[in-house]
């Protein structure tokens, strides 16, 4: 078996195309709808088999997260069996999978921190509506470092430090995070970026600013709902959004606590370290990324190159030969 | 029949898998534990040790283990260049688990478990993988980029150190010292106030000059009042490379020093780990010297290339084998019911795995080649930035506090200054418009100095910024080297030349490597003031008429500068301290004794030595020389320091014969300002170089003539200088150095 690093996308990840794709009659399946149904919430089995894709409906947080949990914890068991996973991580949301993926929390409690994350947020946006979060690449289509998109982000976030935030730091992407004001300057100051898909900067559907201190509420109430939330250590090395590793047999459970609740809403999420340190430190053979979509491909590919890692060094090598094989998403 | 010699050299190759065999089988037959505990749960009755603090610590030492396993199997295939181990160290994972990542550490080479404990501390460190790469000398290694397998980090706070022999035991000192200095001076610092500095070495080591000075200056220091938390780590091995050390000879010279709290650390896991925990929190709450005593073991030699069979018998190997402390705490582990032995393998097997694997990728890394790239951090200078720095000066009313009513530079005609009083004065502006700045060294406070040079400093500014320090030129420089890297800009003065050459490595290996093995990440800014140069007519003999400066100019990236006049010091000694502040620069002000009072040029009374103070701002960098009698195209002559009057009366001499010759003042003694002198030689054609240093110690005449010669310079040339000896005392000093009358012969030669 391949020694693999493990990935689960943040919640941009469910579209259009994911659409159908969760497995109805799984038993993890039937278990989420349960335990929607305690919250009177939508069955997920028959949101995803709507026939048309409602980003009002399908995006809404309450829906679109367990959403892709459900998914990305299904692909991040399949994954365990198949491959040698060395250690496990995640994008934002994915966080949670990737706890409950390594084994730091249940299905059952992975599903209910997802389900009430998404709720708190939900009711926190409703409270004090506004702000968001906003994507921008800071490299070129060939993946290189474009220091002057940098340097615009540097600016944009120096000249306006009480309303715009660093969010994600997401490979070749800066995801900024901020109040609408905030926003709307940042869309007119940041130069427009076209490329033959998408115009950055790039407004997230329905995202608050996550990983900002404005996600201040959402922690302080997320330290009291999900207080009883049963955290253990991981089953294998699992590698948070600062790049730390929690091993095992050393891992504090309350340590992963409050990571979850706390550093974890309120500051910014840095994937980019995060794949850093499992390259570094674990070396695997592939970069396996779970389901749902393939949103999160790009971003390591841009983090593979960037590293040099198996001597990967351009966007180009990525696709030829071997270097093709080396990131394997599970959906498509 | 065997052959027992063979059998012994491949036991010997083979001692790295042995010792790892001797774990997996340990763990292979090891009895169940009849209860394993909680992660929460303490190890036993008696310590807040818990059980998953003790399995990190055991990750820690298995991976850091797994690292020296891994290089030598690099060796094998030539792929690593390092093969010096910390297997049988791994116990110093319990001191770095429980220092702070904001207590600075100074580190020997065998502190890989530290290491990989204390980067568990901060996310988004890559230990192993950058270990790897030092290994295998890749310019992608993050803190010496390739030029030195080092451990280091600056979000670790840990500056790379090269030392082997304690020679980083001054600055350790040094910045603890001046951590509270900081805070006395109303200073802020990115470290906490009451953070500790650690700095370990070797048993081997603390017979080591440098040991010795440094552990007595932070004596010395806690003695005098001043808060000194440092918390020196012996790691005692028992040995040298081959040379045993005696029984208890670490413990019978420090356990019952005063003013040194001693710890001695040994036996199991967590005993030693309630032995640290005591050591460091008595360190940080006394804020004294503590020394830590830890008993480790070496495995496996010195390095890689250590033969231990050529001194060592099997029968010892074996023993030290047995106590393989990772050994060791697998055992107690399982015996405590901390983990069972399973666990404990899969950590092992694991680690072992992900170790292998991530050398492959270091292997791919690119290396240093580039000269170019190599140097870059050695001695950075933008001149233009510089400038600017220098030209930043605080407002007159700042700078009348200090002075008094009158500015220097308002003092005008009867009023001119001495080069003394020039040095003084300039300092005087540096302590105003640096409120890091602090100026250090024996005399230097209460006295003024020796020539009163730094006369009322301490008046000015307080005794926390002026302060005299033990009679130890490596304290000194130690101390100004701590102080620099927690942010400060230390101005150290060594009262004279031939005093330097005693801590000449607290220069070479110390301080002027920092930059370089750090790629520019850790600097320690200083400017040496060094009291130097002959000519005190005849007296003091040669340790106060030193005239060897060879030795400087053999350091790499140092920049040495020697003045003659007054105003130009005060702008050479603005322009090194603007170095300092921007580039972090070390260099050495060497200052002409024998002309900090003169006053006279020609003839007696002229005043001719005397001078206005330059205006504020104005300052003098590498590369900008002096030239007097431009007009002048006879001859021109190279000198510096005392050489310069002695050119110039020489040159006012051989004038009235209709001999005109134009003087260059080198200013710059390394680097040397080649470019200046072969614009004016070639202005010129004849060139005769007045060195005042020993003929073949200081090197400016062989390295000026060499310099023109290879620059294609073809009139003539010669040099004179001072002879190859120490100075004598009385009047025979001025038969072996440099006079007036062996330039005023040597040009009527060059220009016959």
């Amino acid at each position: 078996m391949k020694r693999v690093a493990l990935f689960c996308p943040g919640r941009g990840s469910y579209t259009e195309p994911s659409l159908g794709t969760l497995p109805e009659d799984h038993f993890l399946v039937r278990r989420a709808d349960e335990i929607r149904e305690e919250f009177g919430l939508p069955s997920l089995v028959e949101l995803d088999a709507e026939n048309k894709f409602s980003a009002s409906l399908h995006l809404r947080p309450s829906n679109v997260s367990p959403l892709t949990y459900v998914i990305s914890y299904i692909d991040g068991a399949l994954a365990l069996g198949e491959h040698r996973v060395v250690c496990v991580g995640g994008n934002s949301l994915g966080w949670y999978s990737a706890l409950a993926v390594s084994g730091a929390l249940s299905f059952e409690e992975g599903f209910r921190l997802v389900q009430e994350m998404a709720i708190l947020q939900q009711e926190h946006e409703d409270q004090a509506p506004g702000g968001g979060q906003v994507v921008y690449p800071v490299v070129d289509e060939e993946w290189r470092p474009d220091p002057a998109r940098r340097a615009a982000v540097d600016a944009a976030l120096e000249a306006r430090p009480d309303d715009l935030f660093p969010s994600v730091h997401l490979g070749g992407y800066e995801v900024l995070a901020g109040t609408e004001e905030g926003l709307t300057w940042l869309n007119e100051h940041l130069p427009q970026v076209k490329t033959s898909t998408r115009t950055y900067p790039l407004r997230l559907f329905k995202h608050g600013p996550y990983h900002t201190q404005l996600q201040g509420p959402v922690s302080e109430e997320a330290f009291e709902r999900l207080a009883s939330l049963d955290f253990r250590a991981p089953k294998v090395p699992l590698i948070d959004g600062a790049g730390r590793q929690y091993l095992p047999h050393s891992a504090d459970p309350d340590e992963l606590r409050v990571y979850t609740l706390g550093e974890q809403v309120v500051c910014p999420y840095d994937f980019t370290t995060s794949v850093r340190v499992a390259l570094r430190e674990y070396a695997p053979e592939r970069l396996v990324l779970t389901g749902p979509g393939n949103t999160l491909g790009g971003a390591c590919g841009q983090i593979v190159v960037a590293e040099g890692y198996r001597d990967l060094h351009t966007r180009a090598a990525l696709t030829e030969g071997e270097g093709a094989e080396f990131i394997l998403s599970m959906r498509r | 029949m065997t052959n027992p010699d063979l059998q012994r050299s491949v036991s010997s190759l083979n001692r790295v898998e042995i010792v790892e065999r001797n774990l997996d089988e340990y763990l292979e037959n090891a009895p169940q534990p009849i209860r394993t505990l909680e992660g929460h749960e303490p190890v036993r009755e008696g310590t807040r040790l818990t059980a998953r603090e003790a399995i990190a610590i055991f990750e820690d030492q298995v991976l850091s283990r797994q690292i020296d396993v891994a290089a030598r199997e690099l060796k094998k295939t030539g792929r690593s260049y390092y093969t010096i181990s910390s297997a049988g160290h791994e116990q110093n994972a319990v001191v770095g688990s429980l220092l702070r990542p904001t207590d600075p550490c100074f580190l020997h080479y065998r502190s890989g478990a530290f290491m990989m404990a204390r980067a568990r501390q901060c996310g988004g460190t890559t230990p192993l993988f950058d270990t790897l790469l030092g290994l295998v000398a890749s310019a992608e290694e993050p803190i010496a980029g390739g030029r030195h397998k080092v451990w280091g980090n600056r979000r670790l706070w840990v500056p790379p150190q090269t030392s082997t022999i304690a020679s980083h035991v001054p600055k350790a000192v040094g910045a603890a010292f001046a951590l509270a200095r900081v805070r006395r001076m109303g200073l802020s610092s990115a470290l906490p106030s009451d953070a500790v500095v650690l700095c370990s070495f070797g048993d081997a080591s603390i017979n080591h000059a440098t040991a010795m000075a440094g552990i007595n200056s932070a004596r010395y220091a806690v003695r005098h009042g001043n808060p000194t938390p440092v918390l020196f780590l012996c790691e005692d091995n028992k040995r040298g490379i081959s040379v045993d050390t005696p029984r208890r000879w670490v413990s019978d010279f420090y356990e019952n020093m005063r003013h040194l709290h001693y710890f001695l650390a040994e036996g199991d896991l967590d005993s030693i780990w309630e032995t640290v925990r005591l050591a460091i929190h008595t360190c940080r709450t006394s804020k004294s010297p503590t020394f830590l005593h830890l008993k480790c073991q070496r495995l496996w030699g010195h390095a890689g290339s250590d033969q231990e069979l050529s001194y060592r018998s099997m029968e010892e190997i074996e023993e030290v084998e047995a106590r393989d402390p990772v050994l060791a705490n697998a055992r107690r582990l399982v015996d405590l019911g901390v983990a069972e032995p399973a666990t404990l393998r899969g950590i092992v097997e694991t680690t072992r795995e992900r170790v292998r694997a991530a050398a492959e990728e270091a292997c791919r890394r690119p290396k240093l080649t580039d000269a170019k790239t190599i140097v870059a951090p050695l001695a950075p200078f933008d001149r233009e930035a510089c400038r600017a720095e220098a030209e930043n000066v605080a407002a007159p009313e700042k700078r009348r506090r200090a002075f008094g009513k009158e500015l220097p530079e308002e003092v005008r005609s009867d009023g001119r200054r001495t080069l003394a009083a020039q040095i003084n004065a300039a300092l005087t502006d540096v302590l105003v418009q640096h409120p890091e700045a602090v100026v250090l060294g024996e005399d230097v406070g209460k006295k003024g100095g020796v020539y009163g040079v730094t006369a009322r400093l301490q008046q000015r500014f307080g005794s926390a910024r002026v302060f005299d320090t033990l009679l130890d030129e490596t304290t000194i420089l130690g101390v100004a080297q701590g102080a620099g890297q927690v942010g400060l800009l230390p101005i150290p003065e060594i009262q004279y030349l031939a005093y330097v050459h005693n801590a000449l490595d607290q220069l070479r290996g110390e301080a002027c490597s920092l930059a370089f093995f750090s790629q520019g990440q850790f600097t320690n800014p200083m400017v040496v003031r060094i009291a130097g140069f002959a000519y005190q007519k005849g007296f003091g003999g040669h340790f106060h008429n030193d005239n060897s400066i060879g030795a400087l100019r053999d350091i790499p990236g140092l920049v040495v500068a020697a003045p003659a006049r007054g105003d130009d010091a005060a702008r050479m000694l603005r322009g090194l301290v603007a170095m300092a502040a921007t580039h972090g620069q070390v260099s050495c002000f060497l200052e002409p004794i024998a002309l900090y009072h003169e006053r006279d040029l020609y003839e007696p009374d002229d005043d001719g030595w005397l001078c206005d103070y330059p205006a504020p701002g104005e300052a003098l960098f590498p590369g900008e020389v002096g030239v007097y009698g431009t007009e002048n195209d006879d001859v021109l002559v190279v000198t510096y320091a005392n050489g310069l009057r002695l050119a110039l009366r020489a040159a006012r001499r051989l004038e009235a014969e209709g001999l005109r010759a134009r003087v260059l003042d080198l200013r710059w003694l390394n680097p040397l300002p080649g470019e200046a002198v072969r614009e004016h030689a070639a202005q010129c054609g004849r060139v005769l170089v007045a060195d005042e240093c020993r003929a073949t110690g200081g090197g400016i005449a062989d390295a000026v003539l060499a310099d023109l010669l290879e620059h294609g310079f073809e009139g003539r040339a010669r040099s004179v200088r001072s002879l190859d000896t120490y100075v004598p005392l009385g009047p025979g000093a001025e038969a072996v150095l440099l006079s007036e009358d062996d330039i005023v012969g040597a040009l009527r030669s060059v220009c016959s």
